[in-house]
């Protein structure tokens, strides 16, 4: 015969299952979320070091500033609980290795590097042992995932593009290409777009011959070595690639000036501020503007890199693996496009 | 031509029409929700200031104080772009002579040359669409002609005579050790781009223990608008973005069935937005979705030291948004009555 347990012990065994359904649904909550226990209140601190902040220098070969990388950083934290903390290496190796110490004695939880030179190898060994994580932006440094941009890709992108509007618009003419820009600037793998352009149009215009023009970084070069090319090509089309944005738009005012504008076709890479703008801000890539002989750039997203890069920091505070290589989804920017891509806000 | 093949043509040619019409109205549908106040509803969230809401509302009203709650609408403030506003005098009747009888009277009038989105306004139903469709799952493009809209009018909107709330968010980002200010507002002021979430909103009301009831209209206090107020010197500042609510902050403002959100900024909502690929997302949510008005540019720096020194945030809201037919949009004065 069983007897009844006593009322106070069946009723403390009601109120020890009840704590245990609540503790398991509460943990259900935190993994459906995403989240480890002390997760969903825990803030972490995040270091970027730029790779310059100096006003006005431009990075990547492209018209992109540090400060607007910076700042996107900034703008893209607001979603995440997460402090940031920005150093400038200012392009220099010892304030590189140094902005890594700062961040060491503050203990940081995840260290975001941008810096070309040998001192990324001291950085990593510094935050190795520190026990700091460490996420590579743009220049691989070994151990670390990278996030970076492809020149190769972006050059096809932009060669494909032309090639699609010579078959659109000019099937059967006669044609000429040239890829213009700084195609000395290897550290900026520059030459990287040239090579996706060159690759893009010989697949698909293999008839067309591709000239290389190497403004040798000096804008003001453009209008004489077009003015050589287009004495070499008195008739028929002109397919150029520029290799930033600032570039496209002198190659543009060139061939106006030479009379060829109706003959060229245009397309860039970078899709910064000097190329498209807003509804007031209007600029060359604008959806008013539908009959630009730039027909497009291909976007580089320097001012978006903090939300790209952030999901990733996030994933890897969380433990989470990483792919060892996260590429910018590089696209087509035209006047079909623009204002989808960068939404503009000088409206309301 | 044959009757039957007639015939056919004919069935084709119906199934084309009716088929693009139904395609149209099929897309509006996928893109924006119906109203809760029926198929033909042109109103929005004003539906909800029934004469029960009003009368509630008037209980605010203590000592008949009246806070000015708009800006001054001038040439000078800042807008954007193509936007302008040009006050021209007529006053010819001054001129030596020109009296009109014995009594000699004369006269002045103005003309006033503007867009409607300017200064202290609110935007309408008409304002803000997903493609071409707006509230209440409006296929737009069949309702503008050359001057205006035929559908969502301001002659739709009933009263917004009701209760509003002002939530003082420079208060709650100080007292949350969490205030990040612009040091070109001479008083204190959110830095734009802050993204003001529901929580934040939630603690301004607590603040000032107020629970929002259904029909409120909340303004929110950023500090932002002492850059309007020293036009057109901080005008590119003011206009370069703001601080304001996000998605966080609309979703519940909706749940809260508010008929309208007001704050001292020009578009409401944060700028730079959460997400740098959407557009005024804030505006589609409140507008486009679910009827509830924004009002921009609203004077709240009065209103929020008001509740400051008497520990109430509540207020009679009296504004006058004109039958304008088939505007999207109005300049309004706001006054809140305590």
């Amino acid at each position: 015969m069983k007897h009844p347990a006593p009322a106070s012990s069946s009723r403390g065994r009601r109120r020890s299952r009840l704590r245990r359904w609540v503790a398991a649904l509460g943990a259900l909550g935190l993994l459906a979320a995403g989240l480890g226990p002390g997760e969903a209140q825990r803030r972490y601190v995040v270091a970027f070091a730029n790779l310059t902040e100096e006003p006005g220098v431009t990075v990547e070969g492209t018209g992109f500033t540090g400060r607007e990388i910076r700042e996107s950083f900034t703008l893209a934290a607001r979603a995440y609980p997460v402090e940031m903390v920005v150093y400038d290496n200012q392009r220099d190796e010892a304030r590189a290795v140094a902005n890594a110490e700062a961040a060491i004695a503050r203990k940081v939880d995840l260290y975001i590097q941008y810096h070309r030179g040998a001192a990324n190898t001291v950085v990593a060994e510094k935050l190795k042992a520190a026990g700091i994580p460490l996420l590579a932006l743009n220049v691989p440094i070994p151990g670390a995932p990278i996030y970076t941009l492809d020149n190769v890709v972006a050059g096809r992108i932009a060669g494909e593009a032309l090639a699609q509007f010579a078959g659109r618009s000019w099937r059967g003419q006669s044609m000429a290409a040239a890829v213009i820009g700084n195609l000395s600037a290897t550290t900026d793998r520059v030459p990287e777009r040239a090579q996706g352009v060159t690759e893009a149009l010989a697949q698909r215009l293999p008839a067309v011959r591709v000239a290389t023009l190497d403004t040798k970084g000096n804008p003001a070069q453009v209008g004489a070595l077009l003015g050589k090319f287009l004495a070499g090509q008195p008739r028929g089309k002109l397919l150029l690639a520029a290799t930033d944005d600032a570039t496209a738009l002198a190659v543009k005012a060139a061939v106006e000036t030479a009379g060829r504008a109706q003959d060229t076709a245009i397309v860039s890479h970078g899709v910064d501020r000097s190329i498209h703008g807003g509804m007031n801000d209007r600029k060359e890539i604008d959806p008013a503007n539908r009959g630009s002989i730039v027909i497009g750039s291909v976007a580089f997203y320097l001012d978006r890199y903090g939300y790209d890069v952030l999901p990733l920091a996030m994933r890897m505070l969380r433990g989470e693996a990483v792919p060892p290589r996260v590429v910018t989804r590089h696209m087509l920017v035209t006047a079909a496009n623009v204002f989808i891509e960068y939404p503009p806000y000088d409206m309301n | 031509m044959k009757p039957r093949v007639i015939v056919a043509v004919g069935a084709a040619l119906m199934v084309l029409a009716f088929g693009s019409a139904a395609f149209a109205q099929t897309d509006c549908k996928k893109l924006v929700p119906a109203s809760p106040w029926g198929p033909n509803d042109q109103t929005g969230a004003t539906n909800r200031i029934t004469p029960a809401v009003t009368k509630a509302a008037a209980a605010e009203i203590k000592d008949g104080k009246v806070i000015v709650m708009s800006y001054p609408l001038t040439d000078g403030v800042p807008l954007f772009g193509s936007r302008f506003t040009k006050t021209i005098l007529t006053a010819v009747s001054l001129a030596p002579g020109a009296a009109f009888g014995e009594n000699e009277l004369t006269y002045m009038e103005d003309t006033w040359l503007s867009q409607s989105h300017v200064g202290t306004h609110l935007d309408g139903m008409g304002h803000i669409g997903r493609k071409d469709c707006y509230y209440n799952q409006t296929p737009m493009g069949k309702f503008i002609t050359q001057n205006n809209m035929t559908k969502l009018g301001l002659e739709h909107l009933k009263s917004f005579a009701t209760r509003g709330v002002i939530v003082d968010m420079v208060k709650v980002f100080q007292q949350a050790n969490k205030f990040k200010g612009n040091s070109a507002c001479k008083k204190p002021c959110l830095e734009k781009g802050t993204v003001i979430t529901a929580a934040d909103i939630q603690a301004g009301l607590k603040m000032y223990n107020v629970t929002l009831r259904e029909g409120d209209i909340v303004i929110i206090h950023t500090g932002w608008g002492d850059l309007f107020e020293q036009f057109p010197a901080q005008n590119a500042l003011y206009n370069s973005g703001e601080p304001g609510i996000g998605k966080d902050a609309a979703t519940w403002l909706i749940s809260q069935k508010v008929v309208a959100v007001g704050t001292d900024t020009w578009a409401v909502e944060v700028i730079p937005g959460e997400n740098p690929k959407e557009a005024f997302i804030v505006h589609n949510m409140l507008l486009t979705d679910n009827g509830i008005h924004i009002i921009e540019n609203v004077r709240t720096d009065l209103m929020a030291a008001e509740a400051a020194a008497t520990s109430r945030a509540t207020f009679f809201f009296s504004m006058t948004v004109p039958k304008a037919v088939g505007l999207t949009g109005n300049f309004v004065a706001i006054e809140g009555i305590r």
